[in-house]
């Protein structure tokens, strides 16, 4: 899952991005707002973290910019303050989550779970595809209860495929959604996460198919 | 309020200084009444005694060389009252009684003015009696002619009873009543500070402590200054509860993003190993050192704003201080790549050396941190008649003169986040232990960098 991490503190945002990558999402990470707002229109963000108390323009006028530009992407809002009225503030400016600092790890990544599930339509954590089975709170997969040993970034390209199984993914939005964008990305790289994956899913699980020039398709059922 | 000493309540206190003076009153007023009464009944029965007096004098005439008087039934009938009281009378020509009772005390006629009725009190047949008394002048007759007329005191005593009794129940009736109106009235006219003290109960009871004017309605004029006064004080308290309520908050504040970086780095360090963990302690090894230099200032300002409040002022070496914050700070900026330089003579100022360390200790570690590898901090002493001063210049990349006006203040930090990671309270403690030692502190005027010089006046002395 690809998430846009806005946060001052150089030290925090190193944290929270170290924690969400080892969860297999690719992370981006701003300083400001205003660096906020120029990049979050160009790249197919499944999620936004965005700090309340930011120098320069702060988190509730950068919500409240993406909501007037009609940006979708679930925000979950981090504030250190224990106002009710902040929290009130950013759920009506359009937040669909908040925490509070200083929070437990173990909730924001059930939180950005949640979000990126909403997100995909699908608020189920269990996703079935035929016989296979992806438990998108513990990141864990198998078929037909074979368990399959997935690297982080196969298990991101399998969890991007399967929630639309049956559809063609476009390879830009796949490498969109798997690689942060200052992540080397290798011409073939999505190809050889593809291709590692159709040996893990073999013989009984569901084939991935590519759609020459275009992407990439999971088979449904 | 000293609890042993019971101060009475405002209701028996007014009762007191009420009731006490307003008995005085009736007293006094009861020891007048009664002389006066006794006054208005003698006049008034001597008037009639002296009537009586009058009617019988009247009738003694002298015929043929004799005396002779026409008692008048009139004279005793005027005497004649509810009480029964006797009358006596006589008439004597010299030492020879006309007519009436012999024994009754007879006057010397020497004191006795002619045709001056004279009134006495005495004793007759073991009664007191009233007597009323004239001497005539009668034509040939040389001896003197004394007509007496006397009656018993029972009329005037009774008389005088009830004028007495009357008095009395009125004046009784008065303290009475304002006794017992006391009461209801005080609770009357307290009502207002009841209200008042309602106003500010309710304070009480808010969450949020409430230090606007209180609200209690329109008071009287004896309590309107007590509820000046007391909007005044809360007016003082908010002021002064202000500062810290937005310094705690800010605090708190302040203290949740590294809090979280390590509860963060806690869970990363625990599920991965060997390099990732290695990197989370150190990211839990900053971020612990974050929170003791924030928790470290905090300390430092709370002192700074204790300090120097009851110490007299005592004579400091600026060089000396200075020399001795930068041998403490050297390694800091060895590691920095930073290049610490002192100049200028010793130079004694007023001051607590304590508050002048954290001074100049705060303005060098900004000078440090605020700055880029191969730079400069250079610390001057400043020696002038007009007063001594110490600067402490860097030059970093400078604060620009707009962010200058709020650079004092706590938790502002300057810049966009890019820079090294800092509280915000640095020049907040400078700013505040300056304050305790009458100094100020500014921003230099310089075209490069930021140089921020303390100034202490010259003293009166």
């Amino acid at each position: 899952m690809r998430i846009l991490l806005i946060e001052d503190d150089a030290a925090l945002a190193r944290s929270i991005g170290a924690l969400l990558r080892a969860g297999g999402n690719a992370v981006d990470h701003v300083a400001t707002g205003e660096d906020a707002l120029s990049v979050v229109a160009g790249e197919p963000y499944a999620l936004v973290i965005l700090d309340v108390g930011l120098p320069g323009i702060d988190g509730f006028t950068v919500l409240e910019t993406l909501r007037r530009r009609g940006e979708r992407v679930p925000v979950l809002m981090l504030t250190a303050r224990d106002a009710l009225d902040d929290r009130v503030r950013g759920l009506d400016l359009g937040a669909d989550d908040y925490l509070r600092k200083p929070f437990e790890p173990e909730e924001l990544e059930a939180r950005v779970r949640a979000l990126g599930r909403r997100r995909g339509g699908d608020p189920l954590p269990v996703l079935s595809v035929g016989t296979l089975t992806i438990n998108r709170s513990t990141g864990d997969a198998d078929i037909a209860g074979r368990a399959l040993d997935l690297r982080r970034r196969e298990r991101a390209v399998l969890e991007a495929l399967a929630t639309r199984a049956g559809r063609v993914v476009p390879r830009e939005l796949l490498i969109g959604e798997v690689f942060g964008f200052d992540e080397p990305v290798g011409g073939n790289a999505i190809e050889v996460h593809v291709t590692r994956l159709r040996g893990k899913l073999a013989p009984d699980g569901p084939g991935i198919r590519t759609v020459r020039g275009v992407g990439y398709m999971l088979d449904a059922g | 309020m000293p609890a042993e000493t019971r101060t009475p309540a405002l209701r028996t206190r007014l009762l007191v200084a009420v009731l006490g003076p307003l008995l005085a009153a009736a007293i006094l007023i009861g020891v007048v009444g009664a002389t006066l009464i006794a006054d208005v009944v003698r006049r008034t029965n001597d008037r009639v005694l002296g009537g009586a007096l009058g009617a019988i004098a009247e009738t003694v005439q002298v015929e043929r060389g004799e005396v002779t008087l026409d008692l008048p039934s009139a004279a005793f009938g005027m005497l004649e009252n509810t009480e029964r009281d006797n009358v006596y009378y006589r008439v004597a020509v010299g030492p020879d009684l006309l007519t009436g009772y012999a024994d009754l005390p007879a006057p010397d006629p020497a004191t006795l003015d002619i045709d001056v009725p004279r009134y006495r009190f005495a004793r007759y047949r073991d009664q007191a009696i009233r007597i009323a008394e004239v001497r005539r002048a009668l034509p040939r007759i040389d001896k003197p002619v004394i007509v007496q007329i006397a009656e018993t005191l029972d009329n005037r005593r009774a008389l005088n009873r009830r004028l007495l009794l009357a008095l009395l129940i009125g004046e009784v009736i008065l303290v009475g009543a304002a006794a017992l109106l006391l009461r209801p009235a005080l609770g009357w006219s307290l009502r207002p500070l009841a209200r008042l003290r309602g106003a500010v109960e309710i304070r009480d009871r808010t969450a949020r402590p409430d230090f606007s004017a209180l609200d209690a309605g329109p008071l009287p004029s004896e309590l309107r200054p007590l509820a000046h006064a007391f909007d005044r004080l809360l007016a003082q308290l908010d002021i002064a509860t202000s500062g810290v309520r937005r310094f705690t908050a800010d605090a708190s504040h302040q203290m949740r993003t590294p809090l979280s970086v390590l509860k963060v780095q806690v869970a990363l360090a625990r599920r991965g190993a060997g390099h990732e963990r290695a990197e989370a302690l150190d990211e839990i090894a900053d971020a612990v050192g974050r929170l003791e230099r924030l928790v470290t200032q905090l300390l430092a300002l709370a002192r700074a704003e204790e300090a120097g409040v009851s110490a007299p002022l005592e004579a400091v070496d600026l060089r000396e201080v200075a020399a001795a914050v930068i041998t403490r700070q050297f390694v800091q900026a060895v590691e920095a790549g930073i290049e610490l330089t002192l100049e200028g003579a010793p130079c004694v100022v007023p001051g607590h050396r304590t508050l002048i360390f954290e001074i100049l200790s705060n303005l060098i570690d900004n000078g440090i941190r605020y700055n880029r590898p191969g730079g400069t901090v250079a610390v001057t002493i400043i020696a002038d008649p007009s007063g001594n001063a110490v600067s402490v210049a860097d030059d970093g990349p400078g604060i620009p003169p707009i962010d200058r006006e709020t650079a004092f203040e706590r938790f502002v930090r300057l810049g966009s986040g890019s820079g090294p990671e800092g509280s915000g309270l640095g020049l907040a403690i400078v700013r505040s232990a300056a304050a305790r030692l009458n100094a100020s502190v500014a921003f230099g005027t310089v075209e490069k960098g930021t140089t921020i010089i303390l100034h202490f006046p010259q003293s009166k002395a």
